[in-house]
């Protein structure tokens, strides 16, 4: 896996990015089908695995739109 | 891997190219994001002719207009209370700030999501990782946790790091005092007024705060941070290195630090931000040493896309090379040196209110100061420094005259009537210290009067 300079990431980078791109995708498909607690701490994890993914230079977009 | 002393060993090691290469690629994703979002920026991108697409270096950031506290301001008042500068709508957000008003403006109101104020620790996170903060440290915070963003980044950022964090809000300065002592706080965050003002409380109550675990000072808020006298006062009075970093509620957090070399300046957090240093005037660029304006684009908040925005700042900025730290990021040498607005015309010399004080830290003996400026028999500006000098031992009258004349010499001759006043009769301060008291009936050169 590549960062958006074409660097090679490690591969425990590599494996979190995974964890956020599955993360942001259980969210996007499947928020409203969540009880409250695992969907707002989801949410909150996703913010804090963002910062993860700009620290990475992975491009990883706004998260508005899932409410973080 | 052993412990790293940066906090994102890549991008902060990174060559200037690749930094800026990245640099140019956020840009431009911000320029796409203001341009969808936020219609008001996207107009004024538009009638500049920039897009996204345009953006192939650097050096098309200059094509993008500066964006100015009046304008930010205008556009609040004008659909209030955020103005027409949000990105999400604001049932996103789950933080409100506003400015703290020093310059007696009408306060800049900033909302946050979930993610922008994750983001918001992280850049404290640079500065407290790279000043030697560590996860087994007990963090003191010695702030009024109010609606002024303040410390309130760096408060999360400890949590982050994983260290014991005290808030420090709704306390008394001794109780400040007996807490950092006694519950073995290692790292202090505080602004530089106020960490003078809590070693002299110390002081007065008998405490050695110098033998005390405190090892790191963490100062913001004020120039002051980086004031070489100021800052070795500090140092002697906890017995602490002092780190300097600043921020802005625009941005929401801090976008310079200083690391544990400690270079005499802070580095700029490059991965996250375009500094420009301008001069104010002209609004071209400065070259590396020389003095100019700075200028800010954020890729951090995404709920208020901020580019190019002047922040009346005055910095000197040199190479990152001339840290031995092995950052890449650039310095702004000396930290802030002042703000454009600071500067005062006192019978035709320009008196900087970060200058005096560099100068009045020199002498250990004065506790507090004041600088008055005011209007003599009508038509005359006039400025004094008031000073508290606690020591009964200290001859104030020899003390006040090598003042007055150290001023002087700094100054161009202009004379400054330096006096010794009733101990505790200034003013103390726990956030941004205002030691600057503009009492003039005529104020600058064009003779215009003050209103009465």
């Amino acid at each position: 896996m590549q960062d958006m300079a074409g660097n090679e990431l490690g591969e425990a980078e590599a494996k979190l990015v995974d964890v956020y791109r599955e993360l942001h995708r259980v969210l996007e498909m499947h928020g409203d089908e969540l009880p409250p607690f695992a969907l707002r701490n989801g949410t909150k994890a996703l913010a804090a695995l963002w910062q993860v993914m700009n620290g990475l230079d992975m491009d990883p977009g706004q998260l508005y739109d899932l409410g973080a | 891997m052993g412990e790293s002393p940066y906090w994102n060993p890549r991008h902060e090691t990174m060559p200037r190219t690749e930094l800026e290469a990245l640099q140019v690629r956020k840009l431009r994703n911000l320029v796409d994001w203001a341009d969808a979002s936020v219609p008001w920026q996207s107009k004024r991108l538009r009638d500049a002719g920039v897009t996204a697409d345009s953006i192939n270096g650097l050096d098309d950031l200059r094509r993008i207009p500066f964006l100015t506290r009046d304008e930010w301001m205008d556009a609040q008042l004008e659909d209030p209370p955020f103005g027409a500068i949000l990105a999400a709508p604001p049932d996103r957000a789950v933080r409100y700030h506003m400015t703290s008003g020093t310059t007696g403006k009408t306060p800049i109101r900033v909302l946050d999501s979930m993610k922008d104020w994750e983001w918001i620790a992280e850049m404290w996170c640079y500065g407290l990782w790279g000043f030697g903060v560590r996860p087994a440290d007990t963090l003191f915070v010695a702030f009024g946790y109010s609606k002024f963003i303040g410390f309130w980044g760096l408060h999360y950022a400890g949590e982050k790091l994983g260290c014991l964090v005290l808030p420090g809000g709704a306390m008394t300065t001794d109780q400040r005092v007996r807490e950092i002592v006694e519950m073995g706080a290692t790292v202090v965050a505080s602004t530089p007024t106020y960490a003078l003002r809590m070693a002299q409380e110390a002081r007065s109550l008998g405490i050695d705060l110098a033998g005390s675990a405190v090892e790191r000072v963490i100062l913001s808020g004020e120039p002051a941070g980086s004031i070489p006298a100021t800052k070795a006062l500090i140092e002697e009075q906890w017995g602490a290195k002092a780190g300097d970093t600043a921020g802005m509620t625009e941005l929401g957090t801090i976008m310079i630090f200083e690391c544990a070399e400690q270079p005499g300046g802070t580095h700029v957090i490059e991965d996250h931000y375009i500094e420009e240093v301008v001069d104010p005037v002209t609004d071209e660029p400065v070259p590396y040493g020389e003095m100019g304006e700075r200028v800010v684009t954020s890729f951090g908040r995404g709920f208020i896309p901020v580019l190019r925005y002047r922040t009346r700042d005055f910095v000197v900025r040199i190479p990152g090379s001339s840290c031995s730290c092995g950052r890449t990021f650039d310095i702004y040498e000396g930290g802030i040196r002042g703000r454009v607005d600071d500067m005062k015309l006192v019978r035709g010399t320009n008196v900087y209110p970060r200058a005096v004080e560099a100068l009045i830290r020199e002498h250990a003996e004065v506790d507090e100061f004041q600088i008055r400026l005011y209007t003599a028999d009508g038509i005359r500006d006039e400025i004094e420094v008031l000073i508290e000098v606690p020591d009964a031992d200290v001859d104030t009258d020899a003390l006040c005259a090598e003042l007055s004349k150290q001023l002087a010499d700094a100054h161009e001759s202009l004379r400054f009537d330096v006096r010794s006043v009733e101990l505790g009769s200034l003013p103390r301060f726990e956030l941004k210290a205002k030691r600057v008291s503009d009492e003039r009936i005529v104020i600058g050169t064009e003779g215009e009067r003050r209103s009465m």
